[in-house]
Formats: C-alpha cells, sequence, structure tokens
C-alpha cells in the first residue's frame, strides 16, 4: 500500500521536451511509472521515450486519461500550468520547479483547495512508492520498499534517512519531498493524516529543517488525532539567524523558524525526535519492536 | 531582496502612502544641502538594513543644516548594529501626536496574507502582540480576494479609531495592500505611521521585503545593486551558481543538497564549527565541482573540507574530475574528505582517490564525520 501514487497512476509530465523534463522521464520511465503522456505547448505530436506529447492538458486528458502530473515547467509558468491543469480534471500535481514566486504559490493553493486538488511543492524532490512508481527527481535506489512513510522539506536528506532506513532493512510505504518553501502547497498534518490513514504504513518519518511553522502545527495534530509513531529529525540547529539556507524557506526570523521550537513542539506530542539523522532508523527500529 | 527605507519610501509614495519629504545624501555636505532645501529640523537616517537604528544612534534630529552635516560625517562610514552605513537620508521631521502600526506579510503556514493594524506604533509587532494583544487587529486574507477597502474600513474600526481617522488609516492599509501585491513582497511594513499635530498622516518608515523569486517580473525597478548582507565569498558563490553561506568556523563543507548540507553542520558542530554552507544544487558538472574547491578553500583558517555527495540524478562523476583537477592544480595542506554514495559510486571513488581525496562510504553521515575527526587528531 500507498499513498497518492501507485503502479496504476496514470502520469503526465508537464514540460517533457525540456532537458530536465526529458532526461526524468525516462528515469521515471525505468522505475516502473505508468507515464501515459507529456505536455509542452507548441510541441503536440512529438514523442520522448515514446511517451506521447500534447500541447495542452485539456488533450493529454483527453487523450490518455491522466490522472496526475508532475511539473518541469520553468518557475514563470507554474502558475497558469497550474490552473490549467487544474482545470482539466487532474486530481494531484507534484511541482518540482525550484524559485516559484510564493504570490503565484499562494495563487495556486487557493484555486486548488477550492477544487479539491493536492498538490507537492513547490521544490519538491517529488513522491516515491518504493518499487512501484516514483514522480520527480528522487533516486530510485536510495529507496526500498517497506512499510515506513517519510514526508521531508529536503530531498538530499530524504536519501539519506531512506538509506540508513534500508540498511537496518525497512523500507518505505511511500516517501515524498513537500517542499522547501515558505509556502507549502500542502501541509505537514494533511500529509500525515494520509499516512495514518494508509493500512500499508506502520510509522512515519518526519525530516523538518529550519524555517516556518509545519511542524509546530503538525505537533498538534499529531498529539490530537494521529493513531501511528511519528519519528522526527529536524536538520540546522547550527544555522545563523537571518539566513537562507538554500532552500527559499530554511530561515531563521527572530524566535520563528528554530529547530528548539519545532523539536519542543514535536516531543511535546509524543514523537521521537532524534539528534542526528542516522538515528531515525535506530528509533523507528525500537518502536517496530515495541508494537 | 531587503529595500532599504528610501527605496521602499519611494515605492510607496507612487502608490499613494503619504511618504515626508526627503533626500538621500551620501556626503555630509551633501546632507546638509539637503537640510537647507527640506527646512530644519530634519531627521538623518543611516539607510542600513536592519532593525533596531535608533537604539543604535543611526538616526538622529538636526536643528540646523550645519547640525545635520555633523550627524551625517559622524554616521556616515560607520558601522549599525555591523553594517556599514553608505548613504543616510535626510528627512522632514514630523511633530506626532500619534503612532500607528501597519503591516501585510504571509502565514507560510496557511498560505494567507496576513494584514495587521495596531495602534501601537514605533515599536516591534511581536512586543506588541505579546504584551498588549488588545491593541492589535489582524486579519488572514486569500490573496486571489486580497484586501478591499471596505475590508480596511471593518480593520480600521475594529481597533477603535474614529470617523475620519478611521478612514484614512483605512485607506493607507489598503493602499499598502496594494503594494505589497503589486511587488510581489514577503512583508510590506509602515511603523510608525504618525498623525502629525496637525492632522497628516506620514509613513515614518518604510519596510519592503521582496521575493527574490518574483524578481524576474520587476526588472523595471532600479534598486541599488550591492546586497551589503552578502560577504566576498558569498557573492563568488552566487556567481557560481550554488548557495554558499559565510559562517565563523575551520571546516568547510560541500553538499549536493540544502537539506544534506545542514545535517552535515549539525554534525561537524559535535567537535568543530562549520566554516560554511554550501549546497551545489542539482547542476553538478565538472566546472561547477571545480569553482565550487576553489570557493571554499579561500576561507581562511580552514582545517579540513568535507564534501557530502548523494548522487542520485545529479553526474556526481562528472563533478569529482573537477574536484580532483582543482587539488592537482592547488595541492592541499589539510584533509580534504569525501563521503559519496549513489549512481556509480565505484567510479566517483576511484577518480577521487587518485586525486588524494580521502573517500568514505558510511551509510550514515555520522561514521564519516567521525573519520574526520579521527583524521584532524591525528594532524593536531
Amino acid at each position: 500500500m500507498s499513498i497518492l501514487l501507485n503502479r496504476e497512476t496514470k502520469v503526465l509530465v508537464q514540460g517533457i521536451t525540456g532537458r530536465v523534463g526529458r532526461a526524468q522521464t525516462k528515469w521515471m520511465l525505468e522505475y516502473g511509472t505508468n507515464i501515459v503522456a507529456g505536455v509542452t505547448p507548441g510541441k503536440g505530436g512529438e514523442m520522448v521515450e515514446g511517451v506521447p506529447v500534447y500541447d495542452s492538458v485539456a488533450q493529454a486528458v483527453a487523450g490518455s486519461g491522466a490522472e496526475a502530473s508532475v511539473f518541469f515547467v520553468p518557475p514563470a509558468a507554474v502558475k497558469d500550468a497550474a490552473r490549467e491543469t487544474i482545470d482539466a480534471g487532474v486530481d494531484f500535481i507534484v511541482v518540482v520547479t525550484e524559485r516559484v514566486p510564493v504570490h503565484d504559490a499562494m495563487e495556486i493553493k487557493d484555486y486548488a483547495s477550492d477544487r479539491g486538488v493536492r498538490l507537492l511543492g513547490p521544490t519538491s524532490a517529488g513522491i516515491i512508492t518504493p518499487g512501484e512508481a516514483k514522480m520527480g527527481i528522487m533516486p530510485g535506489n536510495m529507496f526500498q520498499p517497506g512499510r515506513i512513510g517519510v514526508i521531508s522539506r529536503s530531498g538530499t536528506l530524504a536519501y539519506e534517512v531512506c538509506l540508513n532506513l534500508a540498511a537496518a532493512g525497512m523500507g518505505q510505504s511511500t516517501a515524498l519531498g513537500m517542499g522547501a518553501d515558505p509556502v507549502a502547497f500542502t501541509s505537514l498534518s494533511d500529509l500525515l493524516a494520509f499516512f495514518d490513514a494508509d493500512p500499508g504504513t506502520d510509522q512515519v518519518v518526519i525530516i523538518g529543517e529550519v524555517g516556518g511553522t509545519q511542524e509546530e502545527h503538525a505537533a498538534r495534530f499529531i498529539a490530537d488525532r494521529m493513531t501511528k509513531p511519528v519519528v522526527a529529525y529536524i536538520a540546522g540547529r547550527s544555522v545563523p539567524e537571518g539566513k537562507r539556507m538554500g532552500h527559499a524557506g530554511a530561515i531563521v526570523q527572530g524566535d520563528t523558524g528554530t529547530t528548539r521550537s519545532k523539536i519542543n513542539a514535536l516531543q511535546k506530542a509524543g514523537v521521537a525526535v532524534t539528534e542526528y539523522p542516522g538515528d531515525v532508523a535506530k528509533l523507528v527500529k525500537k518502536r517496530l519492536g515495541q508494537q | 531582496m531587503k529595500l532599504y527605507e528610501f527605496e521602499a519610501g519611494d515605492l510607496f509614495r507612487q502608490e499613494g502612502i503619504p511618504v515626508p519629504h526627503f533626500i538621500v545624501a551620501d556626503s555630509p555636505p551633501q546632507a546638509r544641502r539637503a537640510a537647507e532645501k527640506i527646512g530644519v529640523p530634519v531627521v538623518v537616517k543611516a539607510q542600513v538594513l536592519t532593525g533596531g537604528r535608533g537604539l543604535a544612534g543611526g538616526v538622529q534630529s538636526a536643528e540646523s543644516p550645519q547640525q545635520a552635516e555633523e550627524i551625517a560625517r559622524r554616521i556616515l562610514k560607520s558601522s549599525v548594529r555591523g553594517l556599514t552605513v553608505n548613504r543616510v537620508m535626510v528627512v522632514e521631521k514630523a511633530e506626532v501626536a500619534r503612532e500607528f502600526y501597519l503591516g501585510v506579510t504571509i502565514d507560510g503556514l496557511t498560505g494567507k496574507v496576513v494584514v495587521i493594524l495596531s495602534t501601537a506604533g514605533g515599536v516591534a509587532i511581536e512586543d506588541t502582540a505579546r504584551n498588549h494583544p488588545e491593541m492589535v487587529v489582524s486579519r488572514q486574507v486569500s490573496i486571489s480576494a486580497g484586501l478591499s477597502l471596505p475590508e480596511a474600513k471593518e480593520m480600521a474600526q475594529e481597533a477603535r479609531l474614529d470617523g475620519d481617522e478611521s478612514a484614512r488609516i483605512a485607506g493607507i492599509l489598503h493602499k499598502l495592500y496594494l503594494v505589497f501585491r503589486k511587488y510581489d513582497a514577503l512583508i510590506a511594513e509602515i511603523n510608525p505611521l504618525a498623525r502629525t499635530v496637525r492632522g497628516d498622516y506620514l509613513a515614518l518608515d518604510a519596510k519592503l521585503e521582496i521575493d527574490d523569486s518574483s524578481l524576474f517580473r520587476h526588472q523595471d525597478l532600479t534598486l541599488s545593486a550591492e546586497d551589503p548582507l552578502a560577504s566576498p565569498l558569498e557573492k563568488k558563490g552566487r556567481q557560481i551558481g550554488v548557495t554558499y553561506v559565510e559562517l565563523d568556523g575551520e571546516i568547510a563543507i560541500v553538499s549536493s543538497g540544502a537539506g544534506l548540507a545542514m545535517a552535515t553542520m549539525d554534525i561537524i558542530g559535535r567537535r568543530y564549527r562549520p566554516a560554511n554552507f554550501l549546497e551545489t544544487g542539482g547542476g553538478i558538472s565538472e566546472e561547477l565541482l571545480y569553482n565550487v574547491m576553489e570557493l571554499v578553500m579561500q576561507k581562511k583558517g580552514l582545517k579540513a573540507v568535507f564534501l557530502n555527495l548523494l548522487a542520485g540524478i545529479n553526474p556526481i562523476h562528472e563533478g569529482a574530475k573537477g574536484i580532483v583537477r582543482f587539488l592537482r592544480e592547488h595541492p592541499p595542506d589539510i584533509p580534504i574528505v569525501a563521503r559519496a554514495l549513489g549512481n556509480r559510486q565505484e567510479e566517483i571513488w576511484q577518480i577521487l582517490k587518485e586525486g588524494g581525496v580521502e573517500v568514505v562510504a558510511d551509510v550514515a553521515t555520522e561514521k564519516s564525520v567521525d573519520y574526520l575527526f579521527r583524521r584532524l587528531e591525528e594532524t593536531r
């Protein structure tokens, strides 16, 4: 079992004819992803890695039955592409694109939530259901099928933790990047709720980082509603105030966004929080032993 | 991107927010002429991108043009909260009867715009919210709908402002929202907005931070190009296309991702201090990692370089050639330790080893950093 993506999900790739889109489409297909169509305006009729390219999302959906879409479109085009995709009836969108204007992300979030559409990103590394399918740029060889749900702000730290989980004999039901921008399309709490409801997930790992208040808010959800155990690692306790650390959202501003505040909130909610990423696998294993 | 007060003030004025008459000066004589032109008394304000300028002596009143010149002489080229003052703003001095706070910002969690009006101006809004929540009115609005003038008026009434004052402040709040929206701001703030004894309303400060990701659509803005908040090495990082944040330590860090770089800092911080944060992003090439090595090695007082590279979609085998090429041309006198895992790892290890890099390949970064610690103990 998994959340949001499995081997049957019919996936559309937007920006498929670009350099990144083309390369990633090949990797996603090799992994087993059911990619049914691509879209690049003006490139309809072409084929990329055997995948038919359409001019518009509406045409792609009509021609292929696509139900989920992954974006490799330039930042300035993301807002219009998202509206077009939502209007065409696609209900799950992964925005890999970095540097999407924050106001655009807010508009997209409004538009999607009014219409019941789920998005990951912006600046999401993607989503992978190991052994089945992946949307985005996560390298397949760093993940193993299993029963741990993984939610990460960052891509590379998800790889690190999943490598360690695999070395300890544990795989993932689904691992996903929720995005690393100041505004995330889907909150950490909502993603936790998906895993809590998934019969294929036994435990959930949160890989957070400095910036924003997602973890603090999720702590309330965990305390009040979450039934499965949660383990967390929050990166960046040595980050200086006022400096953006690579990710647009990774910034400590005054007392807001510190690891201390996140760790305190999560620990109060009963989450096992590790000091270093390598300890995540140990704690997950320990909890599995207790179940 | 944070704007200077005079830049934000210009934009506020263009959008119809009342801003006092001001002139920017970068020399003491210019400050005197500015004061003559505006008419004393004036306030001389250091233009630096930090809060708390007043307490740090960066904001002073002048009763005569000569005094404005003297103040400018003291402030210019001085340091306010660690930042060098290159310009002062000479501003008409207002006689203040009452102060307010107006702000528009973003709630990252909900993705909504937060509009704030407070009857306590001139102090940090966080403090007012903590100590006098009854003086703060705030409202979340959806960016698609925006803040309407009637909504701004409701907020002013909620703040118990009466008749004319309520209408005037609501109008300015509404305009501030429009500035926020027009310029893709992360925050737009007037603190304080003053009512003068003559009954005028004036923005006595102007704060605007524009979202860097939106700058492609604000190219008509002519802003001061220099970024005083970035160190020379940080600027160099931008030039070569990586995020480099200079820190105060002795171990340089190179990582293939931002999250992994922060975690590596945490782990190295057990015994040493990181000299920098560096994230390569997804565009690794031979050239890029050559440039990256050149950049991180420029930091003074380094004891080691630690590279943490996870090869997924990134062609790290290409990057490894750049690392090695740099080290051949500039033989290091400190340990260069690389943890590399993932696609084509054997190939990466071989290239790095042949180039004199100490390769570690533990599944956990902690173990590889332990190796680095042992190496540093040996060399001591």
